[in-house]
């Protein structure tokens, strides 16, 4: 089974992306900072990551960084979950590194068909 | 004529004139008596210097300037005059002028200074003229004392270096608010990007699991509970249009938003726009029509052209009643592409006409009819067309229905502010 890390510090949006996911049929882990998603991604090794932007302790981009060094981590799928809604800010991500970009608040269906795109065989 | 037959002639005419005031002078004045007259009526010193620079010849005015008596300034040398500290190389000065004599100011371009008898010194223009006598170089110099003239041009200057002081006083206040001006906006900008950051984020979970209520995934809802949900969805969108609009009212505002212009089919573009509103009209009843023509390619921000279509397109169907048509046509004029969304609605009264371009404005106030829309759609619309360097027009009646129309221009302009043009120059 496909697993997905969700990095996001708040508790609700956590829940709801993992409702959608679990439905889905893929296994979610969950850190809700910058510096424990970094523990856990070591740890876990995870095929997708929702990464949250605005985090304290780290905030997504640190995080993208750090990941992207670690040779494990090249070819997992990273997507940057923003509120964030200035223009330039889906290129900006895109050419940091992130595989993927989706604006808060998400309609179910972009993250559905996001994460079908990055993860095809599940 | 000879010289001196001329001096006799106006020596008659002028000996004549005052028998008719019927007052003869006594002695008849000598034309030397008159020209010493004329000398001491100068207000300008005069005086003669022989070779030696001795004053030979003086005027009262002179007397009066330097204050020194006639008798005892003849005999002395011009030298006495000049302030003490200069006197030592006066008389080179004076050799100097023997080898050019003409008519001419002395000490051009310097400021000169005098000294009279009590030791005070002050300003003076002097012209020099030279004088042949006997094979002797005498010289004639004019002394004007310009104290007054000096005075009053210190005076002018002391007020206009205190102009300039407060004038750079000013400059310096007014580049200061300048500078509050600017911080001001960027932390107005910042400010709205912030809060549409901290009301996208629970707008974010609001909508979220209402849409998984919707689904109905973790069980079915009845019809009434299905209802709500779909009220909240709506105005969860609604609200985060808004969010969304007054963003864009301030990148706009704050110079931030820059179009991104490319070449495209503007009828592909208008028959998307269409597409969205027909479902909105046909379950008004509304007939939507496309009457537009226009086949060519658009240099514009495809994007924000779309935006500007649906702005006037979705108000156009929001203002008309079941039954009513929505139409859009198109035409060229003098290198502008004229799009014009017309309806038969509702219509906007005169008085209202050029407010509804305003922000946060709405249609008829708090008695109107229809309350959904942010009251920003135009206020953008309008700031999209004409950054793109267009313009948007309205021509409505109430009851019968509005026309507006916007103007894109075709060509690319050195107006068309953008980042392709930028990254291009």
């Amino acid at each position: 089974m496909r697993r997905v890390l969700i990095v996001e510090d708040k508790d609700t949006s956590r829940e709801l992306l993992r409702t959608v996911l679990e439905k889905q049929g893929y296994v979610v882990i969950e850190a809700s900072d910058g510096e424990e998603a970094l523990q856990t991604a070591r740890a876990e090794i995870p095929d997708l990551i929702l990464l949250d932007l605005h985090m304290p302790r780290r905030n997504g981009y640190e995080v993208l960084i750090e990941l992207r060094k670690d040779q494990r981590f090249v070819a997992v799928p990273i997507v940057a979950v923003t509120a964030s809604a200035m223009q330039g800010d889906r290129e900006k991500a895109l050419a940091a590194g992130f595989s993927g970009y989706l604006s808060k608040p998400l309609s179910l269906a972009n993250l559905r068909s996001e994460i079908q795109r990055l993860l095809p065989e599940a | 004529m000879p010289a001196s037959t001329a001096a006799k002639d106006k020596r008659t005419t002028v000996t004549e004139r005052p028998k008719k005031t019927k007052q003869p002078p006594a002695h008849p004045e000598s034309l030397e008596q008159r020209y010493l007259k004329l000398l001491e009526a100068v207000p300008d010193a005069i005086l003669e210097v022989n070779p030696h620079g001795q004053i030979m010849l003086l005027n009262q005015a002179a007397e009066r300037m330097f204050g020194y008596s006639r008798e005892e300034l003849l005999g002395l040398t011009v030298e006495t005059l000049v302030p003490a500290a200069l006197r030592g190389r006066h008389h080179e000065h004076r050799a100097s002028y023997a080898d050019h004599p003409q008519t001419r100011p002395m000490g051009s371009g310097l400021e000169l200074e005098a000294q009279k008898k009590d030791g005070t010194l002050f300003p003076v223009e002097i012209s020099l003229s030279p004088n042949w006598r006997d094979g002797e170089l005498n010289i004639i110099a004019s002394v004007r004392d310009i104290t007054e003239r000096k005075r009053a041009e210190d005076r002018i200057r002391a007020i206009r270096e205190q102009f300039t002081v407060e004038l750079s006083a000013k400059n310096d206040q007014l580049e200061a608010r300048n500078r509050e001006v600017e911080r001001a906006n960027r932390l107005k900008s910042e400010f709205v990007a912030s809060m549409s950051h901290e009301l996208r984020t629970p707008l974010h979970t609001i909508i979220g699991f209402s849409e998984l209520l919707a689904e109905e995934v973790e069980g079915t809802l009845n019809a009434k509970q299905k209802r709500f949900v779909g009220h909240v969805l709506q105005d969860a969108h609604h609200l985060l249009e808004l969010i969304n609009e007054v963003l864009d009212l301030s990148k706009i505002e704050s110079g931030k938003l820059e179009l991104q212009p490319e070449l495209f089919e503007f009828s592909d573009c208008l028959e998307e726009v269409l597409t969205g509103a027909r479902q909105a009209a046909q379950s008004k009843n509304v007939r939507l029509e496309n009457r537009s023509n226009f086949a060519a390619q658009l240099y514009a921000d495809r994007t924000r052209v779309r935006e500007i279509l649906n702005n006037l397109l979705s108000n156009a169907v929001k203002f008309t009643d079941s039954g009513g048509n929505v139409w859009v046509e198109s035409s060229v004029n003098s290198g502008f592409l004229e799009i014009t969304v017309a309806d038969s609605g509702i219509g906007i009264a005169p008085e209202e006409q050029a407010a509804i371009f305003e922000k946060f404005y709405q249609v008829g106030g708090d008695n109107r009819r229809i309350r959904e829309g942010t009251g920003l759609g135009l206020a953008i619309t309008r700031q999209l067309v004409e950054l793109h360097g267009g313009q948007i027009f309205l021509e409505s009646s109430p009851n019968r229905g509005s026309r507006f129309t916007v103007t894109l221009p075709l060509a690319k302009t050195p107006a068309f502010r953008s980042t392709v043009d930028r990254k291009q120059s």
